[in-house]
């Protein structure tokens, strides 16, 4: 447990899985050797199998407060990195050629059943989501390690893993029940998302964040009462982590998606929801009943023209009040111009 | 076990080199590290219902000229994992204590720390760890640790070499008395890495030839 936590909110409602989050963190922190399957940061469309390939069903995380066994996940089922034949297609001479990865057809990618989704026509549904590091209260990567490699930061709750210490044995991979850990078979070291300490210790909002062009992710402490993720979390209570069931006490939490009705034969709406209760609930808990009645409500009351403070926040009208105290531009930061071009990259 | 004197070390330096045919070999038992001694309740729970540390016997010869210990290991493996991509590589270690009376099994103490030479597939390298306790392993002094395995017909064949005298921290072996050595193999076929592994039963006691 730290002293202070940070968080994020992630509304599914306004997430178009346009994927910018996910490459604004691939450009910015796994664009290296060894890293070319790792997307730190991931969109997959639900319901569907996810990154990596079936992770739900993978084990780890606790129950009753016990350890529970994990497996390992391969990096095919990550999805392999593709290379392609760029200079084939585009500098090659034959009209004719197209863009095809090499090594034969790929069958596992991140957001590979992208846009499969669920139900039946007229009443087919799907929903994205976003998916980063955690950096739970309880990390299950930390109580695994057997190097003590892995810490959370008392100042901000953020899990980090010391390269140094670690020995690439891959318990933390196990351990974690939401698969967030990568391992770089060039290094020999495991290795995750930061929560963008270098940015986040500066003011800056984390890369995913800043560059989502929907305004879906939040930040900000647990603790700060003015701040969005504390209305959101605690007050309005719609905010919900994901598989609470692992006990790992997440703190990215999500915005459970609402949908319109369902339609009878004759094509006219229903009381009956699109998204099936309980496969929310199999996701969020059973919390997200309330949660939904919530948003419901207060959409319904901004839509006979009354106040909603709950449907302001989610608008968000202002785009840096998303951020918190996280809502200095990098450009602003001399520091990260010094590093511009350099590991940090150059995101916005 | 006795390490035998042999005037110059660099003909032993390959573990399939002619000169260690005329070393005799001690046969040590091995068994599977205890899983209530493993660092954490992950890795007990995942290994409880999962057999590891199969390795039944391990053979072990040593020679040193004075200056230098060299000690061959020898153990059945049907194929080798040498870590490449995700897999875990096999593995082996040579472990000595460095002052007091350290439990072999519990990687020593802050009191009696332990002083281990590595060597693992992956890059075929040798590297020396120190441990004062479960899961406290850090890397060691230099003692110009080397080492060089190759496998080759159902069989691992692994030399590891160090100094004789080492820096602060070190297990200091001198020519003509006695210390205690302690074995470990990992099978990297089997995920098996950290304490996971395959243990001698206890220190065997290593005479180093005057």
């Amino acid at each position: 447990m730290s002293d202070r936590q940070v968080a994020m909110v992630i509304d599914l409602n306004k997430c178009i899985g346009c994927q910018t989050c996910t490459i604004a963190c691939k450009t910015m922190w796994t664009s290296k050797e060894g890293m070319e399957g790792m997307w730190w940061n991931t969109v997959s469309t639900a319901p569907g199998e996810g990154t990596p390939k079936g992770w739900e069903q993978m084990g780890g995380g606790f129950r009753d407060g016990k350890a529970q066994p994990g497996r390992l996940p391969k990096q095919s089922e990550f999805g392999d990195p593709w290379e392609f034949n760029y200079e084939e297609t585009l500098f090659g001479g034959d009209p004719h050629a197209t863009l095809k990865p090499s090594g034969g057809d790929p069958d596992w990618g991140t957001n590979w059943d992208e846009d499969v989704g669920g139900g039946e026509y007229p009443n087919s549904f799907f929903f994205y989501i976003p998916r980063i590091c955690n950096h739970c209260t309880k990390p299950a990567c930390m109580e695994a390690c057997p190097r003590g490699a892995i810490f959370k930061r008392d100042e901000d709750g953020i899990v980090l893993i010391n390269e140094d210490h670690c020995r690439g044995f891959r318990f933390c991979q196990e351990a974690c029940p939401y698969k967030e850990i990568y391992y770089n078979a060039v290094t020999g070291k495991s290795q995750k998302c930061l929560f963008c300490l270098p940015r986040m210790e500066e003011g800056v909002a984390t890369a995913c964040s800043r560059q989502c062009p929907g305004r879906v992710r939040f930040l900000g402490f647990l603790d700060d009462e003015d701040g969005p993720i504390h209305k959101l979390v605690y007050d309005h209570k719609v905010a919900l982590p994901l598989h609470p069931e692992y006990e790992t006490e997440p703190n990215v939490f999500y915005i459970p998606p609402l949908a319109p009705p369902s339609f009878d034969a004759e094509g006219n709406p229903t009381e009956e929801d699109r998204i099936p209760i309980t496969y929310l609930m199999s996701l969020f808990g059973g919390e997200v009943v309330e949660a939904l009645e919530t948003l419901k409500a207060e959409k319904a009351a901004r839509k006979r023209g009354e106040p909603s403070e709950l449907m302001d926040t989610l608008i968000s009208r202002n785009w840096v009040d998303l951020f918190g105290p996280f809502n200095k531009s990098p450009k602003d930061i001399e520091a990260m111009r010094l590093m511009e071009g350099g590991q940090l990259g150059t995101a916005q | 076990m006795q390490s035998l004197k042999v005037t110059d070390i660099s003909g032993f330096l390959d573990p399939v080199a002619r000169p260690w045919n005329g070393i005799a070999a001690e046969r040590v038992d091995m068994m599977p590290s205890p899983l209530g001694l493993q660092p954490n309740d992950y890795i007990i729970a995942s290994w409880e219902e999962r057999p590891y540390g199969e390795l039944e016997v391990l053979s072990a010869a040593s020679v040193h000229d004075g200056q230098r210990i060299a000690v061959r290991l020898v153990w059945e493996k049907d194929k080798p994992s040498a870590g490449a991509g995700e897999g875990f590589p096999d593995a082996a270690a040579i472990a000595f204590p460095v002052r007091g009376d350290p439990l072999l099994m519990q990687m020593g103490s802050a009191d009696a720390p332990i002083h281990a030479l590595q060597w693992r597939a992956r890059g075929n390298e040798t590297r020396s760890v120190n441990a004062e306790g479960i899961g406290s392993s850090k890397p060691g002094p230099d003692v110009a640790a080397a080492g060089k395995g190759g496998w080759s017909g159902g069989n691992w064949h692994v030399v590891m070499t160090r100094n004789l005298a080492v820096p602060q921290g070190g297990a200091v072996l001198v020519s003509g008395h006695a210390t205690r050595i302690g074995f470990a193999v990992w099978n990297g076929h089997n995920e098996e890495r950290a304490g996971i592994k395959a243990v001698s039963l206890d220190w065997i006691d290593l005479e180093l030839e005057a």
